[in-house]
């Protein structure tokens, strides 16, 4: 199967510049690529850099070092106008709808906005837009002359969706999507989601903290721990062929429905540490169980495994 | 109402019937029942606005304004909690009674360190000396697995991450090791690393203290990792209950079946 990489990301590097003058590496030489029609799940802690790393990708913040490539093009410095047209094709949904709307703008407003801003369509065709939009994310037309705050958290977050379709973007971005809805509204919005990325080829990442949840939608998964993918693994395989430690200690702190108190919940103790006072050497360090002598010494690199597997960490390097 | 004396012993908590409404609206918790042994733990799950946390605000008679229990009673060690006065359920919330809230960070005072709060709490409660409440307060923090106490109590609420705010939540309400202990969706704001932790640690709670928990939460695989007894509610209903193994293994309202059904699962349904 030929894969056609939309987005990618070389070695990006995000540093920020704390009030004390001290530096704080968000995002550290990360390389993914998002293909067409293929879903890249992000997994990690907060504070990881997940959405730094996503903020990057959408051109909402510039990296320090590194680039962005989009469809073999470097668009990491692009201005003005380039700028405005990558903004039309990669769009995201976030993960708060409630902040990311204005609350005074009804649902018919919303979703014409961007179509607006690029000129696309007259002023009258609104209704005929939104009905559409509405329809594809399976909510009734009458909700075009609702508030955001008169419907609900999964409705809202199919309104956000259906806003970053409308300019028919190539790459949509989650940045923890379904993280504050009920399971059942979660459920619903990763099918439709799925849904959409079958009927229109796009290639999606998708944030999140819930390696259950994410394994169902990805194709494939980046690990990410303190900024840095600890390891890149096909979705699949997940549950039965990870490696790194922390992977484990993420796959370990699930609850399954049907597990009681005798199992053992396997889960790492203690914190990360703050990414303004990393140790040296391997950033999970201090909460691996299988920590040796070089895991205080040197950085363990991304190399591959087999096939489309990479970890790094000392124990398989 | 019950009599009392038959039960004595029986129940901690007897929960008969509730109806509570906010001004005049429709009631938002309907016909709710539920009795709860001591050391007991009992999960309250459902869908946001299923009625939840009314529930177990109106145990503590901590309600909004507007709120009221309408019918029903409720029967805490052999009393009826609605008729006391103001001054009766200040003596028992915190000591009897306590509750963890979904952001504990978002309870306390941002302007003033953990340590003054503690400290205030515990006196509220206890006629100690200051320096012996501030002692009891490090005590129950590195009792809760947070590392050097005394740092933490001399810490504002937004030096410590959500993990630690958390378990700090957990040290406060336990402290006058209260018999039971209400918890309003505590780890649904934590990443799934600390949420394990938390979950582990109030399971602990029992098995040390004996005390009987009711935690609300959406997430139906901790609630059976951690309970007895499983409330399902929704739409201010309760649509199921029943030990845990019926509930998970058994469930026999559609509403149950699908709220198991959408729970993600490592080795569930792929869409892709």
């Amino acid at each position: 199967m030929s894969e056609e990489a939309i987005l990618e990301a070389r070695y990006l590097t995000r540093k920020f510049k704390t009030a004390d003058s001290r530096v704080l590496t968000a995002v550290d030489n990360v390389n993914l690529k998002i293909y067409k029609g293929k879903t890249l799940g992000i997994v990690g802690e907060s504070g990881c850099g997940k959405s730094t790393l996503m903020r990057m990708l959408v051109q909402l913040d510039t990296p320090t070092e590194g680039q962005i490539i989009y469809r073999g093009k470097d668009i990491t410095d692009s201005k003005g106008k380039s700028l405005r047209e990558n903004h039309r094709r990669i769009q995201m949904v976030f993960q708060d709808p409630m902040a990311s709307f204005n609350p005074r703008m009804k649902v018919l407003d919303i979703i014409s906005e961007p179509l607006l801003n690029y000129k696309l369509i007259k002023k009258n065709e609104r209704k005929n837009i939104a009905k559409k939009y509405l329809k594809m994310v399976d909510l009734p037309e009458e909700f075009m002359d609702k508030y955001p705050q008169n419907m609900s958290g999964g409705q809202r977050q199919r309104v956000g969706i259906a806003r970053a379709l409308t300019l028919e973007p190539e790459v949509i971005l989650c940045d923890e999507a379904t993280c504050s809805l009920d399971v059942s509204v979660q459920d619903h919005i990763i099918k439709l989601l799925v849904k959409l990325q079958r009927e229109k080829d796009i290639a999606m990442a998708f944030i999140c903290h819930d390696v259950a949840l994410v394994q169902s939608l990805a194709h494939k998964l980046a690990i990410m721990y303190l900024g840095n993918i600890v390891e890149l693994i096909s979705g699949d395989k997940i549950n039965k062929e990870a490696k790194h430690p922390y992977t484990k200690a993420l796959i370990g702190s699930i609850f399954d429905i049907g597990v009681d108190q005798n199992t053992q919940i396997e889960t790492i103790e203690s914190e990360a540490p703050s990414p303004l006072d990393l140790p040296q050497g391997c950033s999970f360090q201090n909460r691996c169980p299988h920590c040796k002598e070089i895991c205080t010494i040197k950085k363990p690199e991304l190399s591959k495994l087999k096939g489309e597997h990479y970890v790094a960490c000392h124990l398989y390097g | 109402m019950l009599n009392p004396q038959s039960n004595k012993g029986k129940y901690i908590l007897e929960i008969n019937n509730i109806t509570v409404q906010y001004n005049e609206n429709s009631p938002c918790v309907k016909d709710f029942s539920l009795t709860m042994k001591s050391g007991e733990i009992v999960s309250i799950v459902g869908e946001s606005g299923s009625g939840k946390t009314t529930v177990i605000r109106s145990l503590l008679g901590a309600l909004p304004e507007g709120g009221r229990v309408e019918e029903g009673d409720i029967v805490f060690e052999g009393e009826s909690l609605l008729d006391k006065s103001p001054e009766e359920w200040r003596k028992l919330r915190g000591t009897k009674i306590s509750m963890i809230f979904q952001d504990s960070g978002a309870m306390i005072n941002p302007i003033r360190k953990i340590g003054s709060q503690f400290v205030e709490y515990i006196r509220t409660h206890e006629n100690i000396l200051k320096k012996d409440a501030w002692q009891k307060g490090v005590i129950m923090l590195e009792k809760m697995r947070l590392p050097n106490g005394e740092n933490i109590m001399n810490s504002y609420p937004f030096q410590l991450s959500g993990g630690m705010r958390q378990r700090v939540g957990i040290a406060m309400a336990m402290v006058f090791q209260p018999k039971l202990l209400l918890a309003d969706e505590p780890t649904s704001a934590l990443d799934v690393t600390t949420q394990a932790q938390i979950v582990r640690q109030m399971v602990e709670l029992r098995e040390v203290h004996n005390t009987g928990i009711i935690i609300v939460t959406h997430n139906l695989g901790v609630a059976s990792y951690m309970s007895d007894k499983i409330v399902v509610m929704q739409s201010g209903k309760v649509v199921e209950t029943g030990n845990k193994e019926e509930i998970i293994y058994n469930p026999k309202h559609t509403y149950t079946k699908k709220l198991l059904e959408a729970v993600p699962k490592l080795e569930g349904k792929r869409y892709v």
